[in-house]
């Protein structure tokens, strides 16, 4: 399919936009999860996220009476228990004495579970408006509407704002927590902040890639884009661009070849981005490392050989 | 056997036999790669039903817990290279197999009945539903065995490995230098750990999986010192999980899986809490009693 057919359709225009502003803000955003070293904290939160959608939903439906189907308030929803789930795993870390993974999959667990029971009384209810709720779960790109559209960018763009406005408390408090600290730095504020951020660029991903696969969207552009830079500046903005760019042009991929689900096709092309980083980025990869393992083995070699002969 | 009856046993058994490697998933800080290897289980099936054109053939299970494993050594081969911070490599993988996955059954396999959701949510009634029957007595759901023969399995590997997989666990660098293969014994336990969700997911789904794995054994860490002790507990804690979680997912009619997941959590916040309890007023206890035993000690002076 041409690019012309492509952009004047209403569907992959919207697909198309949709994902790279996925793209775009969670790599950006998964830039400090990566440096923080809690990547998979992701995995915790877009799990968690289902309950929230969900009890916004009935909240909407069997209190106020409304749709329940507006992605502004299914995202609220989904941010409140998203952010409840991260700070639960973080009290287990630092209050009991479980490991930081163990208290992930605890957290990880009983969230999904409450939304498992949660979406079973949702079916077994008859309420009106709930079709489709299950695309929230599992992903649908082609499900993009022009008002998700509008949601995910202001929602996105209000993350990007917010970590632009703290850009130096996140940066030192990634990298310095205690000086941070010391400087009279608000640390649970700062985290809350930050992992806010990092939640907002979550939920407005699930919709349109599935709460399984939104974990890839946050942890492969970061892992790709640190083996190019060893600035924070360059490493949020390259992060954002292996997310635009995997994002849009994996769309495009899965439309113009007919049946391939877009979410998927786009985690294959960010996973092969990170891989051809990995092996061939000129800084830091396996190759370079490699290559100079040899050079300073070969160097080494000669330099024993050399006092061998001197004597 | 009742059918419910049948039901129960196995939600009891599944749990259990996730319990028990579940100990060492947690002491290892491997809980979240668990996660991974539920999360490749849906790839590995789809690829061994390529290859076999047969839904119910035990290939499947073999290539499933295979993908599993592919997670576990291409995490600890991410993590070897150096490159990489944090648990990012353990995120790394997991998603791009799922994703192939999905592209091969929406693609490739359309006429295929393979329910994604089902994979990843299961249902622990469907899954008891072919009764087993013996000389014309139902003895209760077939997949009651299997689960019953994992957690053998399970147990066997534990009690043969029982001393090596203590060391490895607790200290791999000493059990290396010992001469021990601790990379044969990880891979080998990891290979169980594979094969238990593997065999699990049917009936409780693959991310539910890890609460029975991980979850009970947790909890059993926080009030034990002694591996045999935590071995215990977490079996009784997985038990009394299975058993609250199934009659309250009978009541309101809901999943079990997802029911028994919500009551780990809710045992483990709650055994946290007491025991974060405990600990606070003993030590309250011996500040309030230090300073009167001083002041008695001086007194006899």
């Amino acid at each position: 399919m041409d690019p012309i057919d492509f952009f004047g359709n209403h569907v992959f225009r919207m697909v198309f936009l949709g994902t790279t502003t996925i793209g775009i803000v969670s790599g950006a955003l998964g830039t400090f999860a990566y440096l923080r070293k809690q990547s998979l904290i992701s995995d915790v939160i877009s799990h968690a996220a289902l309950p929230g959608a969900l009890l916004a939903f009935l909240t909407a439906v069997v209190v106020f009476g409304i749709n329940g189907q507006n992605m502004l308030l299914l995202v609220i929803g989904a941010v409140i228990t998203g952010t409840l789930s991260a700070f639960f795993a973080n009290m287990i870390a630092g209050q009991t004495k479980i490991a930081i993974d163990t208290a992930m999959a605890i957290s990880l667990t009983t969230f999904f579970g409450f939304g498992m029971l949660l979406l079973r009384i949702v079916t077994n209810a008859p309420l009106p408006g709930k079709g489709g709720i299950q695309d929230y779960l599992f992903g649908n790109a082609a499900s993009i509407t022009r008002a998700d559209l509008t949601t995910s960018v202001a929602v996105g763009a209000f993350a990007l704002a917010l970590m632009i406005v703290f850009w130096k408390e996140f940066a030192l408090r990634t990298f310095d927590p205690v000086l941070s600290t010391m400087l009279g730095f608000r640390a649970r504020l700062i985290d809350t902040l930050m992992f806010g951020t990092i939640v907002i660029a979550i939920v407005i991903g699930i919709k349109a890639v599935g709460f399984v696969l939104m974990v890839a969207f946050i942890v492969t552009p970061p892992a790709a884009a640190r083996q190019w830079t060893n600035r924070l500046s360059s490493m949020v903005i390259l992060s954002a661009v292996f997310g635009g760019l995997g994002s849009g042009f994996g769309a495009y991929l899965s439309i113009s070849m007919g049946n391939v689900p877009t979410g998927p096709m786009i985690v294959l092309l960010l996973f092969a981005i990170f891989v051809v980083s990995l092996v061939a980025s000129p800084k830091r990869s396996i190759i370079v490392a490699g290559w100079r393992h040899a050079k300073a083995r070969h160097a080494l070699k000669q330099e024993l050989l050399a006092e061998g002969e001197s004597r | 056997m009742s059918y419910v009856l049948g039901v129960m046993l196995l939600a009891c058994v599944t749990a259990l036999a996730c319990a028990l490697p579940g100990a060492f998933v947690v002491l290892r800080k491997n809980s979240m790669i668990v996660d991974g290897i539920a999360h490749a289980v849906l790839p590995g099936i789809i690829v061994g039903f390529a290859l076999t054109k047969d839904l119910n053939s035990p290939i499947l299970i073999l290539g499933a817990a295979l993908a599993g494993l592919v997670v576990v050594l291409g995490n600890e081969w991410l993590s070897d290279t150096g490159l990489l911070a944090g648990d990012a490599p353990q995120g790394l993988i997991f998603p791009a197999l799922f994703a192939g996955g999905i592209i091969m059954v929406s693609t490739d396999m359309q006429h295929v009945h393979l329910d994604t959701n089902a994979v990843l949510i299961g249902d622990l009634n469907l899954a008891a539903f072919p009764a087993m029957i013996l000389n014309g007595v139902n003895i209760g759901p077939e997949y009651l065995y299997v689960m019953l023969g994992v957690l053998i399995l399970n147990a066997a590997f534990i009690a043969a490995f029982y001393s090596k997989l203590k060391l490895t666990t607790f200290d791999r660098q000493f059990a290396t230098v010992l001469g021990m293969r601790t990379r044969v014994l990880n891979t080998a336990f990891m290979f169980l750990v594979s094969m238990t969700v593997v065999a699990a997911f049917k009936a409780v789904g693959a991310i539910l999986v890890v609460s029975l794995l991980v979850v009970p054994a947790a909890t059993a860490k926080l009030i034990s010192n002694r591996l045999d002790h935590m071995l215990a507990l977490s079996a009784v804690f997985s038990v009394v999980g299975a058993l609250a979680g199934f009659w309250i997912a009978y009541a309101l009619n809901t999943g079990t899986s997802a029911a028994m997941a919500v009551i780990y959590g809710i045992l483990f916040t709650l055994v946290a809490i007491v025991e974060k309890g405990i600990t606070r007023w003993r030590r309250g206890h011996k500040a309030a009693s230090g300073p009167n035993e001083l002041v008695t000690v001086r007194a006899k002076r």
